[in-house]
């Protein structure tokens, strides 16, 4: 009873540091309002829309501008004409367009004289999604006026157009694309970035939290509130803060999956359960750095190049086995890795409970980091032996 | 004249002693060197070794063959032999193979349909389904390149066997390839995302590291009741200029150096393209720090303690680092964050420098970007000079202070 009593007076003191400190709340529910506002407008074309690609013309013929209207009606390309090859070269060096491609001079006479016209395409992979999805457009068109040129000559032979079709495009693909059926960028980076953003702001508040009592010298105060109990100073402190960043993270996850339906296979009730988890298993973490490193200056330090990394050890952009053999264990050590995989199991196979409790058990080791230097905060918190600057 | 000589030599006597008074600041705080140093040297190379390959190549796919004819077989082989796929399981249905998909086993399955052969043999179109895996776009990527390119070379060949068949076997090649095409990807040839990613994070780690330094330090003087902004007292208020310029030659001086190995060095350690010449990259570099080191000082002002600036701004790092069209074109921003990515000098900078080092673009054709940072270098120039300016004001007159500049959030 009197433990539970001393939880309650440190929770007050908490929210009341949190009431008149208005860091703690910026660094949380400011920063997250921000990251979402950002990713969720930044990419709101999903898919890039009227990427400039170049043409040079030297032909100039009824073909060529049939060509390049062809060029111009798709989704991602909006063409600009240039006159030469080294100004759309120097267009493409400079990023203003993703690609271009030289129609030659003599185009339209040679494909009617059967004389195999070459097309030449330069594609700017400089630029990640805008190089990838010009290169795909550009190769799809080439095929699509060879397809035109055909379609002509059998219709002269007298073919019909189910016959042409089949011996124009005798395979077709039909992709499925599972998890994410309309290839939404946005929805696949604001999965994994969103869950990253929190994690991150999770351990700098944490660190902040618990390391400033030492640097301002307070923590003697803090553990007396508790009726000298750490195990008190330290729920009554956290309690409030996993209140915040779970909800935080449950209004994140029906914003994306509710509000903004992105793809969802599995339950969002799952994905409540994951968040909870990362919450935790990321104070973990916090408290496992503060604990070693009893000095603010330091462990903050620490703290923001850790979770730096998480987002590219996490590997939702470049898959973990892609990485050097020695780097894929270091990615078991960020809960957010835990976390994208049990993401991937419940978001895009639905596969519920048996696919991710794995997951769940390995967010639930992080857990046992606190008790390792529990002694070691407690020292330093009575002792406050350790520099404060 | 001798007032001037004197002018001069007592300016350049407070730019060197507040210059030196900058670097033992710096050098004296261990949190400081931490970011600058471990931080600065070692995320290049951190990176490098988690990116050093920037493709998944043979990524293991299950294949599920119900037609179990020649022609599906072929297909699937041909399919074996690309670099980006490897038929890693021949499932007996989908059930099995997605069993598989969801086990992350495989990441993406084909299936060839029964009546595959037979619609080719009668000259009818033949479907091929696929599924991707879309937990990340490598796997997409991978599997839609590799199915389309063997789509293109199997129909290919079909064509040309139901021409000869038809009797038109010598126009076959022409009929076929009426138009032919080269597709040329000059300077990402295997579309390596190491290479996008890299070259993009190099320079925000210099920015960032730098920021965050800075604003360390400057929140640190704040707790102890001094202020980055002291200018000599016989001065009486003025010599904002090489306060500034003085602090400013610590960072700046201490960057050039992080900066040629972050953007010179690190990419030759880690085997990026390098295809611009050395003295290009470096005229590149003095802009950009330039810019960074008053773009920190003006953006460091409102710090009040030290360890704020992390909590609040590290993840400006992924913003800056999205804001710099890496990834998502820059084309398709909203107009808003457009302007809003002009804040920021690695907006620029990274963009010279992709198109410069990757893209072999010389500096001539960077000035676009060489301009914006000149623009960015006066504006927070002077910004970091009227901060200078208020702070003294309030150390000179702290009375005013209550009213004044004391309300601003303690950040």
């Amino acid at each position: 009873m009197k433990f539970l009593h001393n939880i309650t007076a440190v929770m007050r003191r908490e929210l009341r540091l949190m009431r008149q400190r208005p860091v703690y709340m910026l660094a949380s529910v400011g920063v997250m309002t921000f990251c979402m506002i950002f990713f969720l407008t930044l990419l709101r074309d999903r898919i890039p829309q009227d990427l400039p690609v170049g043409v040079v013309d030297l032909d100039e013929s009824s073909l060529s501008r049939n060509f390049i209207r062809q060029l111009d009606a798709t989704r991602i390309g909006e063409t600009v004409g240039f006159s030469s090859y080294t100004e759309a070269r120097k267009a493409l060096q400079t990023g203003k367009i993703s690609s271009f491609c030289v129609i030659p001079e003599g185009f339209y006479s040679d494909v009617l004289a059967n004389r195999q016209p070459e097309l030449t395409m330069y594609v700017n992979t400089l630029y990640f999604v805008g190089g990838a999805l010009s290169y795909k457009e550009l190769l799809t068109l080439a095929n699509l006026s060879s397809g035109a040129v055909q379609r002509e000559v059998f219709r002269a032979k007298g073919m019909d157009d189910n016959a042409i079709m089949a011996q124009i495009q005798p395979i077709v693909i039909d992709a499925h694309n599972i998890g994410n059926p309309a290839a939404d960028y946005r929805a696949f980076l604001c999965n994994a970035l969103i869950p990253g953003v929190l994690e991150t702001i999770i351990i700098l508040v944490t660190v902040y939290a618990i390391g400033s009592e030492l640097k301002h010298g307070t923590s003697r105060h803090l553990l007396e509130k508790a009726g000298g109990s750490m195990t008190a100073a330290m729920l009554g402190k956290l309690i409030p803060y996993t209140v915040l960043f779970t909800m935080i993270g449950i209004i994140c996850d029906l914003i994306l999956y509710d509000r903004m339906g992105f793809p969802m296979a599995g339950s969002i009730w799952n994905m409540f359960l994951g968040t909870f988890l990362l919450v935790l298993a990321s104070e973990a973490v916090a408290f496992f750095i503060v604990g070693t490193l009893p000095v603010l200056r330091l462990s903050i330090s620490i703290s923001a190049l850790y979770s730096m990394l998480a987002f590219s050890l996490a590997g939702f952009s470049l898959p973990v086995e892609a990485m050097p053999p020695y780097i894929q264990g270091l990615s078991a050590a960020f809960p957010l890795r835990h976390f994208y995989l049990m993401y991937v199991q419940e978001g895009i196979f639905g596969s519920g409970f048996e696919g991710w409790y794995t997951q769940v058990i390995a967010l639930m080791c992080f857990l046992a980091l606190p008790p390792l230097v529990y002694r070691r905060l407690q020292k330093a918190y009575i002792d406050l032996n350790f520099p404060r600057k | 004249m001798i007032r001037i000589l004197t002018y001069i030599g007592q300016w350049l006597s407070d730019w060197y002693a507040i210059f030196v008074r900058e670097l033992k600041h710096i050098f004296s705080d261990s949190g400081v060197l931490i970011i600058f140093f471990l931080a600065g040297l070692a995320y290049p190379a951190l990176y490098g070794i988690i990116y050093s390959n920037g493709t998944l190549d043979d990524m293991p796919v299950a294949v599920v063959d119900e037609s179990g004819s020649r022609t599906g077989r072929k297909f699937l082989r041909k399919l074996d032999a690309t670099r980006e796929v490897n038929v890693s399981r021949s499932c007996m249905n989908m059930a099995e193979a997605e069993r598989l998909m969801q086990q992350r086993e495989v990441h993406g399955i084909v299936l060839i349909p029964s009546d595959f052969e037979e619609r080719l043999a009668s000259g009818q179109q033949a479907g091929v389904s696929v599924y991707a895996d879309m937990s990340s776009f490598i796997y997409y990527k991978n599997l839609t390149m590799a199915v389309n390119m063997v789509m293109l070379d199997e129909m290919h060949g079909i064509q040309e066997a139901r021409l000869s068949d038809a009797g038109m076997g010598s126009m076959a090649d022409r009929l076929i390839h009426p138009i032919r095409y080269v597709d040329t990807m000059p300077y990402n040839r295997a579309m390596s995302y190491s290479v996008f990613f890299l070259s993009a994070v190099l320079l925000i780690i210099i920015q960032q590291t730098m920021y965050f330094g800075v604003s360390m330090l400057s929140g640190t003087m704040r707790e102890e009741h001094r202020s980055f902004a002291v200018m000599p007292d016989r001065l009486q208020g003025r010599g904002i200029s090489r306060t500034v310029l003085g602090r400013g030659a610590a960072y700046w001086l201490l960057y050039m150096g992080i900066g040629i190995y972050v953007a010179v060095l690190a990419p030759r350690m880690i085997g990026l393209p390098q295809n611009c010449p050395f003295g290009d990259i470096l005229v590149l570099l003095i802009f950009f720090v330039s810019a960074c080191v008053v773009f920190s000082f003006t953006f460091s002002t409102f710090i009040r303690h030290r360890e704020t600036v992390f909590v609040i701004f590290l993840l400006m790092s992924v913003v800056c680092l999205f804001l710099t069209g890496f990834s998502w074109p820059e084309r398709s921003f909203p107009a808003f964050w457009r302007w809003f990515s002009y804040i920021f000098p690695s907006t620029f900078a990274v963009r010279a420098f992709m198109n410069m080092n990757t893209g072999g673009a010389g500096l001539a054709m960077a000035e676009p970007q060489i301009t914006a940072l000149t623009v960015q270098i006066i504006v927070y120039y002077i910004l970091s000079c009227v901060a200078v300016f208020f702070e003294n004001r309030i150390i000179a007159h702290p009375e005013s202070a209550q009213y004044g500049f004391s309300c601003r959030p303690c950040l």
